[in-house]
């Protein structure tokens, strides 16, 4: 008994009580800030180091739906320009919103519809899928659950039943043999319902586009409603997306 | 000789390999096996020639690896199995039936690993079954409640006991070895990360050895110790992530929070050098990308000091409970050798008291010279995978401790050149479910054109299934978590 009340002093207070403001360790790798300062002439080589081919050029653009988070942009730059902030706040609602110009410093999702608010303003359920996803996304949902992120407070909760949830939240790049699984777990939420992509793979394929064991299909024919890059998102940067789309302080 | 022997990371010749006649490679691998050695390997050496195949077995006493050819060209691709002999060798002849058209004769049990609706002896595959009175079947998956990857099992039950469990897996196949072969280096490090992301650490340090082998690359010491040191944070942050899970299975709520709240400082110790909470970025061909400063070393002594302490008290409160003693003891029993026959690897099979562990018996990289001791036990139930897990953190404690305090100075990148023709390299890593292997071969111009992996949990995911036999149902989630196997890893 005496070892129980030594944990539960030992645990002190390790909550962040802060979301929205928290920032990230100073290495990381949030998001990116483009300087407002000319390449070289014929200088590619942040685009022949990308990975997923997340950049673009005249103007600089970044895809931070592709985007993985590797720094060999940043590292690469012979002018210094794209540099990896330690801001959490990179998810959106929409695929436009995912590219990120010069004059752009953090990115949010707008506000839900009035009716979404005023359903799932107080409690929303949510039923995860791996569909692909290497266990890192699926780490970092399950972080949100722990005494640091508690997201349990906002009334935010992942639950065990498709029934039982307001939506989904899907992680990994669909593959071929999940495509089926999914949809049938889709169909058993009840309307109205929303589509959370977490991740590089689940909202582009990542850095698995290019193989033939995945199959997008699902993605492109449904509204999709929050996207949340990162490989894998910080758990802050999941909360904030909700809190933001769901207009909660 | 029938088969060349090389050591961990060392590259060999392509044609080195003696690639023998069907009955010859057949002895020659069951000579190595009864011997002591252990398959971890059945593959063809290039994927474009399907009929030139090799068997990689290792022999952890004599910390050898042994690579023995086989050329199938003037005959059929079938060989008589040797799983009715080896039981551990059975997956291996599956994978390779299903990857490449091999025909095991007398296979005891020919199934699919990844494919789903597969054929097989021209009929479609049919999940093994019970009949006869009171038997029942439970099927669960491919989506589990709560949040975890998706595969599928089949319990064969009576009552409460099970018969059988099956399971089946694939779900999450992405086709990473392929994309491997045609992605350029700068992909490559991203792909390996995402292998299994828990074990982020685990799989790049094995590519990297691999890359590194390929091109004579010599790391610097300064370099294999931050690899080290960062093996060891990925095996403390895991194991603390899975003794708050199994705390969580028997709904001991104050040890499991208290678990993951540890696992957020030892993941954010990673953050701090990588700016990652899985290592991601760190890694690079021929060294690391960031160095450990001296602020960054005390913000890591300062997190593992806490961890040192507060888990001592966790522990004491999850090991002297008991209610979670009952529950964790004699359940899910596997014995030595039946551990042995099935080949289990890692922390499963040290707890099972087999002496298996890459960084002990084939030491890589910093280990060669600042070693990790040996930790097993002998019980082989759900509380000495349990107990296994307490003892290796502070192991690990204990090593990092050490290495941080002798840090030496030094380069942390060396220049990588090309990939050298014509040549193969077997790299193992001890990632923190056990051994990690990798294999790559170039062609004649020095492209990669096979790539080969295997995670622990292809060899573990068995050991799983047969632990369950005789146990009661409702026991399957304390022993699912305490081998906590990757389903991506195995799928790849």
């Amino acid at each position: 008994m005496n070892n129980t009340f030594k944990l539960r002093i030992l645990q002190d207070d390790p909550i962040i009580h802060n979301v929205k403001t928290a920032l990230g360790l100073p290495l990381f790798r949030g998001m990116p800030n483009i300087e407002d300062k000319p390449c070289l002439e014929n200088c590619n080589k942040c685009i022949d180091v990308c990975p997923t081919n997340a950049i673009q050029l005249n103007p600089i653009k970044i895809n931070l739906g592709l985007c993985v988070f590797c720094p060999q942009c940043e590292e690469t730059c012979p002018e210094n320009i794209i540099h990896f902030t330690n801001n959490f706040h990179t998810a959106t609602d929409t695929r436009e919103k995912l590219i990120v110009t010069k004059n752009i410093k953090s990115i949010s999702p707008n506000t839900a519809s009035k009716k979404i608010q005023k359903y799932f303003g107080k409690s929303l359920k949510l039923r995860q899928i791996s569909a692909g996803g290497c266990n890192g996304c699926e780490l970092e949902l399950n972080a949100l659950s722990n005494v640091n992120f508690d997201l349990g407070r906002y009334g935010i909760e992942f639950v065990a039943s498709p029934r039982h949830a307001d939506g989904i939240v899907i992680s990994g790049p669909i593959t071929k043999n999940m495509a089926n699984a999914i949809s049938i777990a889709y169909e058993a939420v009840p309307n109205p319902k929303v589509i959370i992509l977490v991740g590089a793979c689940a909202i582009s394929g990542g850095i698995f586009k290019d193989s033939d064991q995945i199959s997008r299909k699902f993605i492109n024919e449904n509204k999709i409603d929050i996207f949340i890059p990162g490989c894998p998102p910080h758990p802050i940067t999941f909360m904030n997306a909700l809190l933001d789309w769901l207009n909660k302080k | 000789m029938k088969w060349i022997s090389v050591q961990n990371n060392q590259s060999f010749d392509l044609n080195s390999i003696i690639f023998l006649e069907k009955d010859e490679f057949r002895n020659s691998v069951l000579n190595l096996m009864k011997n002591g050695s252990r398959m971890i390997a059945l593959t063809p050496i290039q994927k474009n020639i399907p009929q030139k195949l090799i068997a990689v077995l290792v022999n952890s006493e004599s910390s050898n690896i042994f690579v023995v050819g086989c050329n199938f060209e003037n005959s059929e691709l079938t060989f008589e199995s040797w799983a009715n002999e080896f039981p551990h060798t059975n997956y291996f002849e599956c994978e390779l039936s299903e990857n490449y058209g091999y025909l095991p004769l007398n296979h005891p049990w020919l199934r699919p690993v990844r494919k789903q609706n597969t054929i097989l002896n021209n009929r479609p595959y049919n999940f093994f079954k019970l009949e006869g009175e009171e038997v029942h079947e439970v099927a669960v998956g491919p989506i589990h409640a709560g949040i975890i990857e998706p595969g599928h099992f089949r319990f064969q039950c009576h009552g409460e006991l099970v018969y059988n469990l099956e399971i089946n897996l694939g779900y999450q196949h992405r086709g990473i070895e392929n994309l491997f072969l045609n992605s350029n280096p700068n992909q490559r490090i991203i792909l390996a990360e995402s292998i299994a992301g828990d074990t982020t650490i685990g799989h790049t340090f094995a590519h990297c050895s691999i890359i590194e082998s390929l091109t004579n690359t010599k790391t610097s010491l300064r370099t294999q110790i931050i690899r080290t040191i960062v093996s060891e944070l990925e095996r403390i942050a895991m194991h603390l992530s899975g003794l708050s899970g199994i705390a969580n299975d028997i709904g001991f709520a104050l040890p499991s929070a208290s678990y993951g709240r540890l696992r957020t400082l030892a993941i954010n110790s990673l953050a701090e050098i990588s700016g990652s909470r899985f290592g991601r970025g760190l890694f690079v061909y021929g060294g690391v990308r960031f160095d450990i400063s001296n602020q960054i070393k005390n913000v890591i002594v300062t997190n593992l000091t806490k961890i040192q302490n507060d888990i001592k008290y966790i522990n004491e409160s999850l090991f002297s409970s008991v209610g979670s003693l009952s529950r964790f003891e004699e359940t899910g029993i596997i014995n030595e050798n039946f551990a042995k026959s099935i080949g289990l690897v890692g922390l499963a099979a040290r707890s099972s008291a087999l002496e298996e562990d890459v960084r002990i018996n084939f030491p890589y990289s910093a280990y060669k010279y600042n070693p990790v001791s040996m930790i097993t036990l002998s019980t082989g139930d759900v509380f000495a995978r349990t107990r296994a897990r307490a003892i290796e953190i502070d192991e690990a404690l204990r090593f990092i401790f050490d290495q941080l305090e002798n840090l030496n100075q030094g380069t942390i990148t060396s220049e990588v050149g090309n990939l050298s023709p014509n040549t193969s390299v077997v790299s193992m890593v001890e990632g923190w479910r056990g051994e990690i292997v990798h294999i790559a071969t170039t062609d004649e111009n020095g492209n990669l054109t096979q790539y080969k992996i295997k995670d622990p949990s292809f060899n573990n995911w068995y050991g799983l299934s047969l632990t369950l036999r005789n146990t009661a149902i409702s026991d399957f989630p304390l022993c699912n978590k305490s081998f906590d196997l990757s389903y991506s890893g195995h799928d790849l």
